[in-house]
This record gives C-alpha cells, structure tokens and sequence, in this order.
C-alpha cells in the first residue's frame, strides 16, 4: 500500500498579476519503507512539493495523501522532516532539541529521555548530548536534525536537501550512514537533492521533475543491491542511469 | 576576567590619586576641581541626608514608574508592528522621525500639558524609553528565523507553542537590549526633566548646586547618579550575557 499518493497537484502563487505556476498537474505514488528521490533543475518546484508533503503549504488543486489520509496541514505522527538548513533550536542542547517534538506532544519527560537518547545513539552523538548546536560542527547539527525528524516515530521522513551544505566527503559519508538508519528503522524516505550521484547511491527510485512549471517526467528504479557500497558510484552501470537522469533533466528546460 | 579587574582597580586609583594631586597642587583651580577627599566627604553626608535620600528616592520611583508603564507597551507594540508588517510599513518611518528628533525640545509642551510634577515626570520618561524599546522589539520579531518556525509546525507545535517555544526564547535577547537602552533613556528623560523644571527629585538638585557654584555636591551628585546607573546598566546586561553564547557563531542555522 502507498504511504504517499499525490494526484494531480498543481500549485500556483498569485504574485503580482501574473501567477507563478510553480507545480503542474503532479502525479506519484511512493510504497511503504522506499527510499525515493526527487531531481530536477533548480527553480523546479521540488521544495514546494515537499511544502505541500508537510502541510505547511496548500496545493492549488488536487491532493496528496499520506497513509490514506488527506493533507491538509502537518501531521506530525505521520511526518518527520529535516529541512535543508538544521533548524535546531540554538537554545537548547543537542538531545533537547530532539526531545523537542515529543515535548510538543506532550510526552512524559523520562520516556522521551530514554526514546532520545537511543536516538541520539543511532546518528553516532551521544557524547555530544548536552552540546548546543553552534558548538558542532555542519554534519554533526545535520544528525541532531535527522533524530529529531525520527522523534515522533513517523512512518514518512521528508528530506529538502538536507546534506546541500555540507563539504563533499561529510556529504558522501552522511548518505551512506542515512541508509543505515534507514535499514535499520523501516521508514519511507522522500529526499530532495540536486546531486544525481547521491539520489542514485541512496534510492529505491528516482523521480525526474521538469523545469518549471514542475512536472514528474520519468520515474527510474534503481536495482543496485542493498546493502550498498560506495564504490558502485564509480560502477559503469551508475554511469549510465546517471547519464540517462542527466540527459532527461537537460531535455527538460 | 583577573586582569581586567586589576586593570580597572589601577585605572581607578591613578585617576583619583591624579586628580587628589592636582587639586592639592593647585594644577587644577579648586573652586572647579575639589579633591576626591573632599568629594568623598560630600557623598558620604549625602547618604545620611534625609533630604537628599528622599529626593533620590523620588526620582527612582519616577524613573520605575515610567520604565513598568513604558516596557510592556512598547514590547507589544513592536511584536505588533513585527507581526503586521504592513502596518510596519506605515508606522516605522514613523518612528524613526520620532527617534530622530530631540525629544528635549517637546519638554516646555509637556510642563504646559501636564503641568510641573511626578505625572509630567514619568511622561516624558515613557516617551523616552518606548520608541527604543519598541524598536529592538520589532528587531526581535524580525529576527526570528523562519524555518525555526517553519520546523516547529511540522512537528506539530500549536500557535501558542509556537509562540512560547520558538518566539519567545528567539526574541529575548533583542528583547533584554532594548529594556536596557529603554530603562537608561528613561532616567536622560526623568533627569532632564527635573533638572528643565522642579521642586524636587536629584536632577533638580544638580542643577541647584550648579547654579549656586556649590561643586563639592555638584560633583558628588554627578559621581553618585554615574555609579548608580552604571551599576544599573551592568545588572541588566548579565542576562544579555548569558544569552548571547547561543546567538554566535551559526547556532541559529
């Protein structure tokens, strides 16, 4: 059964007199516990996509669905997210900052102690615990953030770009520990990303979008086997679904 | 932090030692200059004069009123205006007119509005400090990152949530210097005030001793109001302290 059905989603923005039409007619579907990536050249609508995902935005027309149910606003059992900039709380610690969505909840302070803690232990910090976030470093707040998106133990993670800022081997060695957790935990993973390499190494699928406005025009699946290596990147059958993404997003303009 | 003390200490007593020496050498003409020793003395009658204390009294309780009256109205207008920033765009170049006028120049229409006394006191004290406080308050709102609240919503946090958990910590610190610059404001405008015209209050006694050449308490005044408001200062910037550590470096991205 699908965790996400969108269909015909269209979003406009009423700028000046001319709307924006940033998302046309958007259909897709993603099964329970895939790792799916969205591409697509800049400006394409892929954040605002995911804006929609979260129910921070409405669509103009159609809908998304998530496990059966219609957006229309944040569904925080459902969705976790971790945004391209790690939007931890500067005030509060590392483990804080995790406890923060379960805090909302209202849950009893030692359960989400105890749940944190583990969490904190899956992305590698737990020395880091009492660290407030402008003490570590870029990958490091990046983990904090992923933790936090699994806090509430939602079956969806949504991910904008979240390794986009970082340096190419804290990049290269976040996605191979994000498949990690991702096996380990059993969630669906809906990831954003302007590097190919990454989408292709880390995806079940890979959506293409067009440019503006955004449609999906291509969904490639990805059959390397699990778990991977990084050395399929240099693999000549990466090169070639590379080459092919490349080419459709290129035709796309 | 040792050094610094020590320097401040050595600082201090070079300048009072100087200033002992050149009033005794008669570097400096007495009349203008009394050694310390002789200030020293003042002060310490001032602070078993009946008189006077109560007219310090008074002139703190102006300065209170004026800065409880003036602090919460100018907090909420500023959250308003950095809320609504339509509004914001009608009534900050407002504002800043206002900033950029002297507001001595509006005492006379004060004494002729509200007469000479506590209440035309604590007016022009008010009006003093809330223009500052309300635009560091606005500066507050502003300066709250988006995606902190953007984050917040996804993980279920309710409006009020948003607003204790995100919008309040995050505008503390603007908050807390504008409060500070606020509260030194109102004591220019509770002084100036007395010292334009009065029957009491200690601005009002400066500008006595001043007239009738008495410099021995002139200068005992002016030491005594300079070590009560720095004092004052110094106390309402620890908490500013303590919250900037968060504010550095990129601990809000």
């Amino acid at each position: 059964m699908p965790i996400i059905e969108v269909s015909g989603l269209a979003k406009e923005f009423g700028i000046g007199r001319a709307p924006l039409c940033a998302l046309a007619d958007v259909s897709f579907a993603v099964d329970k516990g895939c790792f799916i990536t969205l591409v697509g050249p800049s400006g394409c609508g892929k954040s605002t996509l995911l804006q929609i995902l979260a129910g921070l935005i409405p669509p103009t027309r159609g809908e998304a669905r998530i496990d059966g149910e219609r957006v229309c606003g944040p569904m925080p059992a459902k969705v976790g997210m971790v945004f391209q900039d790690p939007t931890l709380l500067p005030w509060k610690t590392a483990l804080a900052n995790i406890e923060f969505p379960l805090d909302l909840r209202g849950d009893e302070r030692a359960a989400r102690r105890k749940r944190c803690a583990a969490l904190l232990e899956l992305v590698g910090l737990t020395e880091f615990a009492e660290h407030y976030p402008h003490e570590l470093s870029g990958g490091m707040r990046q983990r904090v953030a992923i933790a936090r998106g699994l806090a509430q133990d939602p079956p969806l993670i949504l991910m904008d770009e979240p390794f986009a800022a970082l340096d190419e081997q804290t990049r290269t060695r976040m996605g191979h520990d994000l498949l990690e957790i991702w096996a380990k935990t059993g969630k669906t993973v809906f990831f954003i990303t302007h590097s190919l390499s990454e989408a292709i190494y880390l995806s079940d699928a890979v959506l293409v979008m067009s440019a503006r406005p955004g449609r999906i025009i291509e969904a490639i699946a990805i059959d390397f086997p699990r778990p991977r290596e990084l050395d399929i990147i240099g693999s000549a059958a990466f090169g070639a679904i590379r080459n092919r993404i490349w080419h459709l997003i290129a035709e796309a303009r | 932090m040792r050094t610094a003390l020590a320097g401040y200490l050595i600082f201090i007593i070079v300048l009072l030692g100087g200033w002992e020496l050149a009033a005794r050498l008669a570097v400096a003409d007495p009349d203008l200059l009394p050694p310390p020793s002789a200030v020293g003395a003042t002060l310490w009658q001032f602070l078993h004069d009946r008189r006077f204390l109560s007219d310090l009294a008074l002139t703190a309780n102006e300065v209170l009123v004026a800065f409880v009256i003036a602090a919460p109205l100018a907090i909420s207008t500023g959250f308003l205006l950095g809320e609504r920033l339509h509004l914001a765009e009608t009534f900050n170049p407002l504002v800043h007119f206002i900033l950029a006028v002297p507001q001595s120049i509006f005492l006379p229409v004060f004494i002729l509005a509200f007469g000479i006394g506590f209440l035309e006191k604590v007016v022009f004290g008010i009006t003093h400090a809330y223009f500052v406080i309300l635009i560091n308050s606005f500066a507050a709102v502003r300066s709250i990152p988006r995606p902190l609240v953007a984050a917040a919503r996804v993980f279920g946090a309710t409006r009020t949530q948003i607003y204790t958990r995100i919008y309040l910590p995050a505008m503390l610190p603007l908050v807390l210097t504008g409060l500070r610059l606020g509260m030194i404001f109102c004591i220019i405008g509770v002084l100036l005030a007395e010292m334009y015209a009065s029957r009491r209050g200690v601005g009002q006694l400066i500008f006595d001793w001043g007239e009738g050449q008495q410099v021995p308490e002139l200068i005992a005044g002016i030491v005594l109001i300079s070590v009560l408001t720095i004092a004052v200062n110094e106390a309402m910037r620890l908490p500013e302290l303590r919250l900037a550590r968060f504010h550095t470096a990129a601990g809000a991205r």
